[in-house]
């Protein structure tokens, strides 16, 4: 057989990864340009800024706290419906198609779709006041829970597929071995299956936390009027304010954030998953 | 009687449209190692899963001690199981693997410490406590796998072709290790293996399956020389099958006739629809024919052949020889360091089949 092309003259077929790669390392350094070189010269102004006033303490701490509770949110939540998918082969395909429907729609029409549900006069409030429940609307939307619930939503997709992943690589001989060693079901999912997903389900809130960290149009659509994430203060600096160096120092904030607590998950993992050998 | 016993009456299996077992009848007594052989497909797996309670019977029912064990699932039942891949749990180390069935019993810490070091020391893993499962080699894991299972001291011991994965020289050191736990330990062990070799090494009793029935049951022993099918005949250890034909049959014995040679079998010998006239096939172990150098040296009487000696095969102290015969080619064994193992290729000899051993399986 003839072999139609050595390696060296198929070098052409990387031009594409390396445009994307310098377009990306391109703005990295711009972003840090940016940040430090402001219109009055080289200045740290917008980092004191942020270091100073405790309105954007506030905002920081809105976004991180906002992303752990999401990120764990849609792990819990996604756990059973991982394992389901998992349990069910037959089914799988089908209920995988059901789980990645979201991503199928808008994210903004999807947004609008919880303001249908959860708003004042939503379907939930209505259906409530009218068994009796409430008596005023609950304020399910337009503050912290509402970007929340639409984050998790949104996210959840992820963690399924992270934890799915994981437990698919766990050999079914293990339970049986499980079982005949006198153990139940609920015993083998704790001892054997749980230890054995956790990996995945690491992932899946690493996963969810980033993306969370950096949202922009959800806590724009579902949050409150004055509680920002560091998402929308971004978008804010930049498409209201036009200052680009003060967005800049944002994002390397943002970044930093998302850094450490990706670290902080790690050393997590570390200390509570159990390492297995494959 | 001793505990362990095992009665699987009339059990049948289908998955889906498929037959895997039909109507199969065993009584496996207490403390014995009993081997369950055959080709794969023979259902031998099937069987072992049923009687471990991961599968369930279509028909029929097995019983542990007396007790049914229809409805029971795997973890009431008093079996232990050993995985063809072992399934040892990767997240634990070699004490916690070995600890999991005590744990999940809920013995207390006290209890448990005990039990372990006592069958780690039993599989010779002393020491090994704190090993992670991807540092051990196949035949360590091996190890763990069976005093995982032994430390609950169950009254059955299931092991699904354990050996299988390991290289021959392992392999035969640890049959000879497994061979005298079970001795020590008095469970009953039912060993899955297609091995002809590994099931007459190890069992007190062969069970020879094929096509989802029970071909025969019977000591290594038994097996070997007094097969019931020409099937079991071909699966356990080599065979010459010769055509012949019965000639006539009295009270006691029948008169075969192979190629013009006549002789007389006990009729214990002849399986199968017997009356004279019939068809049938004259089974011989190797090591059953022997050899006189020379070509018609003897008398023409009896179970003898001329032959001529093709390819030899020296295998350590036995030497195999292929013989071209009138009747088709036959396989002989013997000592390399007898007289009449000096053969040469293409040498002409006579041989006789030993009577007394040669097994007929009339055509039916």
């Amino acid at each position: 057989m003839r072999t139609s092309a050595t390696p060296r003259s198929l070098g052409w077929l990387l031009l594409p990864a390396l445009l994307v790669l310098a377009l990306f390392l391109g703005s990295v350094v711009l972003l840090f340009l940016n940040a430090f070189w402001t219109k009055d010269g080289f200045s740290l102004v917008y980092f004191r800024q942020i270091v100073e006033r405790t309105d954007y303490h506030e905002v920081l701490l809105r976004t991180v706290s906002i992303s752990v509770v999401v990120a764990l949110a849609a792990a819990v939540l996604a756990y059973p419906i991982a394992w389901l998918l998992w349990r069910l082969p037959r089914w799988r395909n089908l209920l995988l198609v059901i789980v990645l429907v979201p991503w199928l729609v808008s994210l903004v029409v999807r947004t609008y779709g919880w303001l249908v549900i959860l708003g004042p006069k939503g379907f939930l409030n209505e259906a409530l006041a009218w068994i009796g429940a409430i008596q005023s609307p609950l304020p399910l939307i337009f503050n912290d829970l509402g970007v929340v619930i639409g984050l998790t939503h949104v996210l959840m997709p992820f963690a399924v597929i992270a934890t799915l992943s994981v437990l698919l690589q766990i050999d079914t001989r293990l339970e049986e071995a499980s079982e005949s060693l006198g153990a139940s079901g609920f015993d083998t999912w704790r001892r054997v299956v749980l230890p054995l997903s956790l990996p995945g389900v690491f992932t899946g809130i690493g996963i969810t936390f980033l993306t969370s960290m950096g949202a922009i149009v959800t806590p724009i659509l579902l949050g409150g009027l004055r509680q920002k994430m560091a998402g929308t203060q971004i978008y804010q600096e930049v498409v209201y304010n036009f200052n680009m160096s003060k967005a800049s120092a944002w994002a390397l904030c943002l970044l930093l954030l998302s850094g450490l607590g990706l670290v902080v998950l790690r050393a997590l993992e570390g200390a509570l998953v159990p390492k297995a050998d494959r | 009687m001793r505990r362990g016993s095992i009665s699987v009456a009339g059990v049948g299996k289908e998955f889906g449209t498929t037959t895997v077992l039909n109507a199969v009848d065993l009584a496996i007594e207490g403390g014995s190692f009993v081997t369950l052989l055959g080709p794969s497909g023979c259902g031998k797996t099937t069987l072992l899963r049923l009687i471990a309670g991961f599968l369930e019977p279509s028909r029929g029912a097995i019983a542990i001690d007396g007790a049914a064990m229809q409805g029971v699932p795997p973890r009431r039942r008093p079996i232990g199981m050993v995985f063809q891949n072992l399934a040892l749990f990767p997240h634990l180390d070699v004490f916690e693997n070995v600890a999991y069935g005590l744990k999940v019993r809920g013995a207390p810490a006290a209890d448990i410490a005990g039990p372990v070091s006592r069958f780690l020391g039993l599989v010779g893993l002393a020491g090994f406590e704190r090993r992670r499962i991807g540092q051990l080699s196949g035949g360590q894991k091996q190890r763990v796998a069976l005093a995982r299972s032994l430390v609950l001291e169950p009254a059955i011991l299931l092991l699904d072709e354990p050996l299988s994965a390991l290289d021959l020289q392992l392999r035969r050191q640890l049959q000879v290790e497994l061979k005298s736990i079970q001795r020590q330990l008095a469970t009953t062990f039912v060993f899955v293996t297609h091995d002809q070799e590994e099931a007459t090494l190890l069992s007190d009793i062969i069970v020879v399956m094929d096509g989802g029935r029970v071909q025969q049951v019977g000591t290594p022993g038994e097996i070997y020389r007094r097969p019931t099918s020409p099937f079991v005949a071909r699966f356990v250890g080599d065979i010459n099958m010769l055509p012949g034909r019965i000639v006539s049959i009295d009270a006691a014995s029948a008169e075969i006739d192979v190629g013009g040679r006549r002789f007389r079998l006990p009729l214990a010998a002849v399986i199968g629809k017997t009356r004279a006239g019939a068809s049938c096939d004259v089974a011989c172990r190797p090591e059953s024919i022997s050899v006189q150098h020379g070509s018609g040296a003897a008398a023409d009487t009896g179970a003898s052949f001329e032959a001529r000696v093709g390819a030899l095969h020296r295998l350590g102290p036995m030497l195999k020889v292929s013989f071209d015969t009138v009747h088709g080619p036959l396989t002989g064994l013997m000592m390399t360091n007898t007289p009449t193992a000096q053969l040469v290729e293409n040498q002409l000899v006579r041989l006789s089949l030993a009577t007394d051993s040669l097994t007929v399986f009339a055509n039916p």
